[in-house]
C-alpha cells in the first residue's frame, strides 16, 4: 500500500524560551485530498504544529514525511524550495499593508522566480496574468491596484488565499484563518478553502476555533490538549464527553452559523 | 527518563540532559546575578539618598558641600546594614523593581521571627557572595522564605504612603529637589533675576539692529552649515542602515549574532553619550583643520551613525514577525524576505527618522561651528568673542530663521511619511 501523503512521527516541540512544551510526541498521517481539522484550545499547540510542518518553526524532535519526502531531513535551501509546493494562510493575514493587492498576491511567485529580478519587484507576465486570474477567482479582480491595508478583513484573508493560490500548493496550511473574521465573513472564507480542497484537490490542514466550523468543513478532525494528540477521528466522532475532554468540564458548545 | 519521547532524530537523547545540567547552572547564576542586583540596588539608593541629605546639612550650616558627615568607613556600614533591614522587614526598593517578594516556603504570612533569622543570615550570605550560588541561597533557606515572583493574590492594594519604597521615594525626591536648589541658587542671584534686567538693555538693542554689510558672508556660512548637515547625515545614513540589521535584537540569534549585537549596541550608545562638540574637537585635532568643515562634518557623522543606528534598530526590533512568517512560507530567499517582509514595513520609518536626524545636524552644525567646526557657528563664535553684539545678533537672527524653517520643513514631511 501506498504512504499516506504527510506522515508526523513523534512530533516533539520545545521552545528554548521558557521551556516550553508546545507539542509532545504527536503522530497522526494525512491522506492526499483530506481537508484536516485541528481543533484545541488556545495554547495548546495548534499554531507549532502547522508551522513545524513548512519548519517556520524547527521540531526538537520527531519526523515529518511529506509526499515521501523527509522534511525534518532537508537543507535550508531544499527546504526553501519545498516550502513552494505548501501554502500558507494566517489568523492575522500577514500581508505587506502598504503595498498593493497585486503586489502581495505575486510574493505567492518569489520561490519561483529568481532572486535579482524579484528584488526589483520584476515579475514575468504570466505571473502577473496567474495573479489577475486567481484574484477573479477570490471575488477581487477590482481590487487588485488598491492597498492591501484598505481591504476589510475578509478581503485581506481572501488576497492571502490568493497568495497561496500563486504558489499552485499540493498543500494549505491555514492558522485559524477565520478567527479574527465576523461569523458571516467566516464562512465565505471557508468556503473558498473548501473550494480549493475538493476543485484543485489541495491537501488542507486548518486550525479552527469553533468545533461547528470544523464539524461543518473537516472531513477529520485531530484535537491538540497542552500538546498532546488526544483526538483523532471523524468530525461525527465527538460526542459531549469528548468534548468536554478537549475544551474542560466549563467549556459550552457554541454554534457559528 | 526525561520526560521527551524517544525516536530523537537529530540529537541523542543525552544531549537534552546534559544541556538540562547546564540550563540549571545558568539558572543558578542568573539567580544569584538577579539577587546581587537587587541588594546593589537598594545600597545604591540608600546611599545616594544619604550624600544628598548630608549636601543639604552641610550646605545650609556649614556653607561648606561634605559628602557623607561621617567616616567613610560608618557610611558602608549603614548603608549595608540599612539594605539588610529594609530587605528582611519590608518588601525594598529592589524587590520592588525587580517585582520579587519574600514569602513562607510553608505558605501563609511570614512571622516576625522568620525575617529576624533572615536578618542574621544575610550578612553571612550576600556579604561574602558565595551564598548566592546556592539555590535557595542559604539565608532563604534558614528562614523558610523564597524569593518569588510577586503577586497580589489574596491581598489588598496598599496605597503608596504607606510602603517603604513609596516612602523612600518621595524623601528621595524632596531631597534631590532640595540638593539641587540649594547648592545652584542662592538668595541673591534670584534677587537680582528680578530687578536687574535692565541691565541687559543695551545687549538686546545691538542684537536687534542688524548689520547687512555681513548678510551676504553670513549667508555664504549659512548654505555651508547646511552642507555640513546634508553630508553628515547622508553619509551616516550609508553606514547606519548596514549597521542596523547587525544591530537588532531578532535578526541577531545564537552564539555569533548576540555577541555582536551587544557589541554593537554597547558602542553606539557610547558614541552616542559624547557630544558632537566633543567629537568636534577630537576631529580637529586629529586632521589638523586646515579646511574646518570638514572636523564639524566628521564630528557630526559620527554621532549621526551611532544615532540613526539605534533608531533604526529599534525599529527593526519592533517589525510584525507575521509578515516574515508569511514571505518565508512562499518559498522566498533570504533576501526576498528581506524585499518583501522586512523592508516595506522599515522602510518609511527609516526615511522619517533620517529627515528627523538632519533637522538635528543642522541645529548641531551651528554648535560643532562654534568650537572652530566651520560654517556658520564658527562666524558667530568669532563676534561673540570680540563682543561684536550687533554683528552677533544678526547672525543668531538668521540661525534662528534656518532652524525654524529645516523644522518646519521635517516635521510636514514627515507627518506625510506617518
Ligand atoms: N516563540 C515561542 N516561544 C516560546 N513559547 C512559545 C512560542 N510560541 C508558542 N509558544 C508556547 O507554546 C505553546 C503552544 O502555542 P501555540 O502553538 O501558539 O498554540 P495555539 O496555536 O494552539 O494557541 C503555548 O504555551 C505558547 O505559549
Ligand atoms: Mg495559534
Amino acid at each position: 500500500m501506498a504512504e499516506p501523503y504527510l506522515v508526523v512521527e513523534h512530533l516533539t516541540k520545545v521552545y528554548e524560551r521558557g521551556q516550553v512544551l508546545a507539542l509532545k510526541d504527536v503522530s497522526f498521517t494525512v491522506e492526499k485530498g483530506e481537508f484536516l481539522v485541528v481543533i484545541g484550545l488556545s495554547g495548546s499547540g495548534k499554531s507549532t504544529l502547522l508551522r513545524c510542518i513548512n519548519r517556520l518553526v524547527e521540531p526538537t524532535s520527531g519526523r515529518i514525511f511529506l509526499g515521501g519526502v523527509e522534511i525534518t531531513r532537508l537543507s535550508a535551501r531544499e527546504m526553501r524550495k519545498m516550502r513552494r509546493k505548501i501554502g500558507m494562510i494566517f489568523q492575522q493575514f500577514n500581508l505587506i499593508k502598504r503595498a498593493t493587492v497585486m503586489t502581495n498576491v505575486l510574493t505567492g511567485r518569489l520561490g519561483y522566480n529568481p532572486t535579482w529580478r524579484t528584488l526589483l519587484g520584476l515579475f514575468p507576465k504570466e505571473d502577473r496574468e496567474l495573479a489577475l486570474k486567481n484574484l477573479e477567482r477570490v471575488g477581487l479582480s477590482d481590487k487588485a491596484y488598491v492597498r492591501a491595508d484598505e481591504l476589510s478583513g475578509g478581503q485581506q484573508q481572501r488576497v492571502g488565499i490568493a497568495r497561496a493560490l500563486m504558489q499552485e500548493p499540493e498543500l494549505l496550511l491555514a492558522d485559524e484563518p477565520v478567527s479574527a473574521l465576523d461569523p458571516a465573513t467566516s464562512h465565505s472564507v471557508m468556503q473558498y478553502l473548501e473550494q480549493m480542497n475538493r476543485e484543485d484537490g489541495v491537501t488542507v490542514l486548518a486550525s479552527l476555533h469553533f468545533l461547528s466550523l470544523a464539524r461543518r468543513y473537516g472531513t477529520r478532525i485531530i484535537a491538540l490538549k497542552e500538546g498532546r494528540l488526544v483526538f483523532d477521528g471523524p468530525p461525527e466522532a465527538i460526542d459531549d464527553a469528548k468534548f468536554k475532554e478537549i475544551y474542560g468540564e466549563e467549556a459550552e458548545q457554541v454554534e457559528v452559523r | 527518563m526525561n520526560g521527551y519521547p524517544d525516536g530523537i532524530v537529530k540529537e541523542p537523547p543525552e544531549w537534552l540532559s546534559r544541556r538540562r545540567l547546564l540550563d540549571a547552572l545558568i539558572l543558578r547564576l542568573k539567580g544569584a546575578g538577579q539577587r546581587l542586583a537587587i541588594v546593589l540596588l537598594d545600597m545604591l539608593a540608600i546611599g545616594v539618598l544619604w550624600i544628598l541629605v548630608s549636601y543639604i546639612i552641610s550646605w545650609h550650616v556649614y556653607g561648606v558641600i561634605a559628602y557623607t558627615l561621617v567616616p567613610w568607613w560608618l557610611f558602608g556600614v549603614g548603608v549595608v546594614e540599612a539594605a539588610a533591614v529594609w530587605e528582611s522587614f519590608g518588601r525594598s526598593l529592589g524587590h520592588r523593581l525587580a517585582r520579587k517578594e519574600l514569602r513562607p516556603r510553608q505558605g501563609g504570612k511570614s512571622t516576625l521571627g522568620q525575617r529576624l533569622v533572615y536578618y542574621i543570615a544575610w550578612h553571612i550570605t550576600v556579604l561574602p557572595m558565595v551564598g548566592l550560588l546556592a539555590s535557595p541561597p542559604w539565608h532563604e533557606r534558614l528562614a523558610g522564605l523564597s524569593l518569588v515572583p510577586f503577586s497580589m493574590e489574596g491581598k489588598k492594594p496598599t496605597p503608596w504612603w504607606r510602603t517603604s519604597s513609596g516612602l523612600f521615594m518621595a524623601v528621595f525626591l524632596c531631597a534631590a529637589v532640595a540638593a539641587a536648589v540649594s547648592v545652584t541658587m542662592d538668595k541673591e542671584s534670584l534677587t537680582r533675576l528680578f530687578t536687574q534686567a535692565g541691565r541687559t538693555v543695551k545687549f538686546w538693542k545691538a542684537l536687534f539692529s542688524p548689520d547687512t554689510s555681513i548678510l551676504l558672508p553670513s549667508i555664504r556660512d549659512l548654505v555651508v552649515t547646511i552642507f555640513m548637515a546634508v553630508i553628515a547625515t547622508s553619509f551616516a545614513v550609508v553606514v547606519a542602515v548596514p549597521l542596523s540589521f547587525l544591530a537588532a535584537r531578532n535578526l541577531m540569534r545564537g552564539p555569533i549574532g548576540r555577541p555582536i549585537y551587544t557589541v554593537l549596541r554597547g558602542a553606539m550608545s557610547i558614541i552616542r553619550s559624547i557630544e558632537p562638540v566633543i567629537w568636534a574637537i577630537i576631529f580637529l585635532v586629529w586632521v589638523t583643520a586646515r579646511r574646518a568643515p570638514f572636523a564639524g562634518v566628521l564630528a557630526l557623522w559620527v554621532h549621526s551613525i551611532a544615532d540613526l543606528t539605534k533608531l533604526y534598530a529599534e525599529r527593526l526590533e519592533s517589525i510584525d514577525p507575521g509578515l516574515v512568517e508569511a514571505i518565508t512560507s512562499t518559498g522566498a530567499g533570504r533576501l526576498q524576505v528581506l524585499r518583501y517582509a522586512v523592508v516595506p514595513q522599515i522602510i518609511n520609518p527609516y526615511i522619517s527618522f533620517t529627515l528627523y536626524r538632519w533637522d538635528i545636524n543642522i541645529r548641531m552644525a551651528t554648535v560643532v561651528g562654534v568650537v572652530g567646526g566651520g560654517g556658520i557657528g564658527q562666524r558667530l563664535y568669532f563676534y561673540l568673542k570680540n563682543l561684536a553684539w550687533q554683528q552677533a545678533g544678526t547672525v543668531m537672527i538668521l540661525i534662528v530663521i534656518l532652524v525654524w524653517a529645516i523644522d518646519y520643513l521635517s516635521a510636514r514631511l514627515r507627518a506625510k511619511l506617518a
